[in-house]
Order: C-alpha cells, then structure tokens, then sequence
C-alpha cells in the first residue's frame, strides 16, 4: 500500500460562521475571508505538502469551489508550486472536474506541463466532482456523465497525439486544431485515476483500467472494488491492489490518546464539509433516477447517512472519533495501531493498493500536522509498503 | 396513462381529453400532472392534446434530442402528424417558452396563443434576475414564490409509487437539459418575437413570484397586439392553483379567435 498525502487547505477560520448559517458552500459570502489570513494558511499548508519528499509520502491535491472547506481552487496551480518543492514524490491530481471545465483541451495542456516539469512524476485524477460543485461551474447537471466520458476521451487524445493537430466536433466540446505543446513525459499518458461510489463506477473504471478511489466509508468501498475486480476477471484480466484507492483521515501519535486527539481534530473537515444548503446538495441529473425515488420516497427531513460495520447508521456531521472509525472513515492511534487498522481493512477490501492520507482538516496545528506526516512517514507507511493482496483475495 | 405516439422518431405520451377546438397545451417544468382538475376543466370546451415533454412521464428523451428548438420542431411536427387546424396553442412557465418558440417560426396550424407565465426570454441587465433561480432555492422556498396557497400545490412524494417517482425525477433532469444554461431563457428569442403574426394573450397569476407581472409586461410589448391579463390569488401555475378563473380566461380568448 502506498500513502499519499493530502490536505484540502481549509479555511477553517469562517467554519462557525458557516455553521451557524447552515452553509459552508456556494452561498456562504466571502465577505468573511480575511485574504492576509488565507495566504498565510496556504503558505502553511504547502509547507505541510512540501514535509512528504522527506518523509517519503506521495501527494494528492484536489479542489472545490466557492467554499470555507477548500481553498484549493485549482489542480495544477497547487501542484506547480508542490512539483517545485519535491523531487521523488508523485504527484496525484484527485482530481480535475472534468465534466465541470468548460476546455478540456486546457485540461490536457496543463497536466502535460505539470508532467514535464516534475520530471514524470504526475499521476492524473479525471473526475466527476461533488454534487454542490455544480452551481459553481453553472455546469449542467443534466447529461453530466456523457460530458465527462467526452472530455476524459478528449483529453486522452489529446495526451497521446503527437502527428498533430487533430479535430474534434463532439457532443458537448469541439476545437479544429488540437496540438498541444508540450507533451507529457510519461507515454502514452501520465497514470489515470477516477474516483466513484458505486458499482457502476467500479465496472467503467475496469473497463479503461484506470485506478478508482473513494473516500471515507468502507461500506461504500468494497462493492465498487468487487465491481472492478469482477468485471476485470470477465475482461481477460486481474486487477490487484494497485488499481484500488481509498481516502481516510489518519492521526498517528507517540501515544494513541495523541493520535486520537489529532485525527478527532482532522474530522472536523468532515462534521463540516457537508453542510451545505439543500439546493446544492442534488443538482437534478447528478445522482441516479434510482437513488432520487430513494430520496424521494424518503422525504425532505431525511438526512444521508453512512453505516458502520455493523450496519448501524453514522451522522457524518455529528460522529465521533470512535463511530468515524467504525465506519473506516478515520483511522487512528500509535504507528502500531494505526498499522493493525489498516492491515485489517486491506483484508476487508480485498487489498486497497492506496492511502489517500487526509492528514490535515483545518483545525490541526502546523505543529501537530508536522508531526503526523513524519511520524506516518517514518513508522507506518514503510510497513504498509509491504503489504500487498490479502491471502484470502489473491486466491 | 396517455396514449402514446411516436413523432419524428420521439415516442411522446399524450393526454387527450374533449371536444372542440384543439388546444395543445404545453405543460411546466413542474411536468404535466393530468390528473389535478385543470384538465377536465379545458376540456369541457375545447379538445385539449397535452404532451408529456421528452424526458417527463412517459415520453422518451432521446440522446440526439435536448433543447428548446428541437422541442419546438417536434411539436410542429406532432401539430402537422394530428393534423391540427385552427388550433390554439397554449403554454405554461417553461411550456410557455416552448409554445412562443414555436410560434416566432411557424403559426400556420394556430389560430391564437395563450401564454400563461412563460419562462423564455431576458429583460433586465446582466446582473438581474428575471426568472427565480428555481434551482438554488430550497423547495419550501420555491413553493411559497410559485404558489398564491403553498398548501394547494404540496404533493406527498412519500406516498407515490416508484414508478411516477422515477418519471418525476427523470422529468426535473430534463428540465435542466432544457433551461440550465442560460438559465430558462433563450437570449436571442425576444429579439423574434415580433414574427408572432397571430393574436396572443398572456396570462399571469398576481402573486408569481417565479416571473413577476413586470416580466409579462415586457412580453406583452414584444408581440404584436398582445393582450395581459392577472389571475388573483394564483401564483406561477394559474391553471392548477385556479381552475375555473383559467378556463374562463382561455374561453373568453379562444372565442374572439
């Protein structure tokens, strides 16, 4: 199992606001961002990313739009300066919103650049993006995942020609000289990821062979990985860990009452991140017609929740340490406890390839933020590097 | 159930009910819902065609098929294929675009026009908002500004089977193939509406808050010979939220035809 760090570079000093107005998203005034505060967090938070070469973590950066959770506003802005700051760490983009940017063409461009100029060490995320980045982007909802297929095939292409230029007049993107300078180092593209839910995605995912990530619940987890493997199997192939990822938060302490108190802090992010107002949160066309009736049937008081191991049902926005980590949603202890917890949860998912470590909420100290990647780097994440399939999935 | 037909190789479910007159009636992006009173209602003097849009109830929402114009190809196609004469066309909210949309090309099957809060054109400035952004309110919210008496339009979606909610949600996607971008509107469309060469006549619930009186009076100036006239205590649905007062209406237009 490789670890991949990463932070969403929260601006957790407006949360309380947020909260109190029930949104952190889209319709949360930036009136409340003190700009000399968010610069001086940003600065903070790559320094954290840029502690991971020494350590010997991979990176992972994301991105969201018009939010206090997220002040990554763009990929490949976060990763230049990440790229220049590293040597041997990969560099993971989980991911672009594809279906959600206007130039895919654009897309291809600057992963391409940012593949050059890390010396071949990108690894490049396509995805579909949360429900509430909609509005943002004013992207339709409606037929979002025909756009996506069209602008991952589109940006694909566009990585891997070189006898251009190339035209392209498609559904929803059409450009008459696609030729982009310069390529990408790795051939014929710099590793693809997608990220997903459900066993829909586990299938299509297999189908290109990218590898699939998905966060935060385990219930969630395992029938996509078996959606992936099975369908692999029936394509003439077998997908090992390598193609799974999995995010979780993670606190690692000297004591595990430290570790504990670390990753408690680090779940704020998530008693947070999903309080956003009810428009955003199920733009029509984003989910499935069948997960819609669900909620439908379920009616307007009915909050999405997650369920534990034993089927009991978890409030992201209210959990605590011990019921996120019932959900393997947070993992967290000593080195040795934090190596045990995921030793076992590899085995429930029949081997999971990836860590996306979430080592940084908002509220966690640079300090104790520090502290959690070097620890993690130095004494758990070179045992997990020897971890591969699980006996039980590899016969 | 309507029945269905297949037109330019969309296969489309119709409600028909009636004698009379034709009346294509175009429904709202809340869809079509035959079975609240309006329909019987206007059907007692005219014979009333109501499709189901593409994507709503059970008409089909092909990939090649997903806006506005192709919706008012298809509903000329579907005038001509009935062979409809003389006819009125009507339209509400996101039906009312369709129905202007069509008319600004061709009105040779239409005797009249009966617009009733249409959605479809922009008035204001780049920053004002014609039309409520329907999608970035929460749905008590929305009720409250599309209905004179919120309590009159509230459906218990927990009581539906699963097949009309599954029709419910494949319709609220469809809508938003339609009318997300530009929201609800077509930028160009009030720039041809002076091409409407039959009479037309807008009606308007007084306590829209989905499209304010003003909006239908930005409409009314745009076509020629237009008429305007308001329905109390109804909101952005006159025809669900007042019945009776809307076929009056619609009975008092199509008789001066």
């Amino acid at each position: 199992m490789r670890t991949w760090y990463f932070s969403e570079m929260a601006y957790h000093p407006a949360w309380e606001k947020g909260l109190a107005r029930g949104s952190l998203r889209v319709n949360f005034p930036n009136e409340i961002v003190d700009p000399r505060e968010a610069g001086a967090l940003l600065n903070r938070y790559l320094d954290e990313f840029a502690l991971c070469d020494e350590a010997g973590l991979d990176i992972m950066v994301n991105e969201h739009h018009s939010t206090a959770t997220c002040m990554t506003v763009s990929v490949p802005m976060a990763l230049a300066v990440i790229a220049r700051e590293t040597r041997t760490a990969r560099l993971l983009t989980l991911g672009n919103p594809i279906a959600n940017r206007p130039d895919p063409v654009r897309v291809a461009e600057e992963m391409a650049w940012l593949d050059c100029l890390s010396g071949g060490r990108l690894e490049m995320g396509l995805v579909k993006g949360a429900p509430y980045e909609i509005a943002p982007a004013n992207s339709n909802p409606g037929r979002l995942m025909r756009r996506y297929w069209e602008a991952h095939d589109l940006i694909l292409k566009a990585l891997s020609t070189h006898d251009g230029p190339f035209s392209w007049e498609g559904e929803f993107f059409q450009y008459r000289n696609v030729n982009i300078w310069p390529r990408p180092i790795q051939q014929p593209t710099p590793p693809v990821w997608m990220t997903g839910m459900s066993v829909e995605t586990g299938k299509l995912a297999a189908e290109k062979g990218h590898v699939v990530g998905t966060l935060l619940s385990g219930g969630l987890a395992k029938p996509m990985y078996d959606a992936y493997r099975k369908r692999a199997r029936e394509l003439g192939w077998e997908a090992g860990p390598d193609r799974m990822a999995y995010a979780a938060i993670v606190g690692v302490g000297t004591t595990r009452q430290e570790g504990l108190r670390r990753a408690d802090s680090i779940a704020d992010y998530v008693r947070t991140a999903p309080v956003v107002a009810e428009p955003f949160t199920n733009p029509p066309g984003y989910n499935s017609i069948a997960a819609n009736v669900a909620m439908l049937k379920a009616g307007p008081r009915a909050h999405r929740l997650v369920t534990d191991r034993d089927g009991q049902p978890i409030d992201h926005r209210t959990a605590t340490v011990q019921q996120f980590m019932d959900t393997d949603t947070v993992f967290a202890g000593t080195p040795d406890d934090v190596f045990a917890q995921l030793q076992a949860f590899n085995t429930r998912m029949g081997g999971v390839g990836h860590l996306l470590f979430f080592g940084q909420g908002g509220y966690l100290s640079h300090q104790d933020a520090r502290a959690n990647i070097t620890l993690f780097g130095k004494e758990v994440a070179p045992r997990l590097r020897e971890l591969g399939a699980p006996a039980e999935a590899a016969a | 159930m309507g029945r269905h037909i297949t037109v330019s190789g969309v296969a489309l479910e119709i409600e028909e009910k009636g004698q009379g007159r034709p009346l294509l009636f175009l429904h709202p992006g809340e869809g079509l819902q035959p079975d609240r009173p309006w329909l019987d209602r206007l059907a007692r003097h005219h014979r009333v065609i109501a499709p189901h849009h593409p994507g709503f109830g059970g008409s089909a929402l092909p990939d090649w098929l997903g806006t506005v114009d192709d919706l008012a190809y298809l509903y000329l196609d579907l005038a001509a294929a009935l062979k409809l004469e003389n006819a009125v066309l009507a339209g509400a909210c996101f039906g009312g675009w369709v129905a202007a949309e069509i008319a600004v090309r061709n009105t040779r099957r239409f005797a009249g026009l009966l617009l009733s809060a249409p959605l479809g054109i922009k008035v204001g400035g780049v920053t004002d908002r014609d039309i409520t952004d329907m999608h970035a309110i929460p749905r008590a919210d929305f009720m409250r500004l599309a209905w004179a008496d919120p309590a009159k339009g509230e459906i218990d979606y927990t009581q539906l089977p699963e097949t009309e909610l599954a029709a419910i949600a494949r319709g609220r996607e469809a809508l938003c193939v339609f009318g997300w971008k530009p929201y609800m509107h077509n930028p160009r469309l009030k720039r041809w509406l002076h091409r409407i060469d039959i009479p037309a006549h807008l009606l308007w619930g007084e306590q829209d808050g989905i499209v304010r009186l003003a909006y239908g009076e930005a409409w009314k100036a745009e076509i020629p010979g237009a008429t305007l006239e308001t329905i109390p205590a109804a909101g952005h649905y006159p025809h669900w939220e007042q019945p009776e007062a809307f076929d009056r209406a619609l009975l008092a237009f199509t008789q001066r035809l």
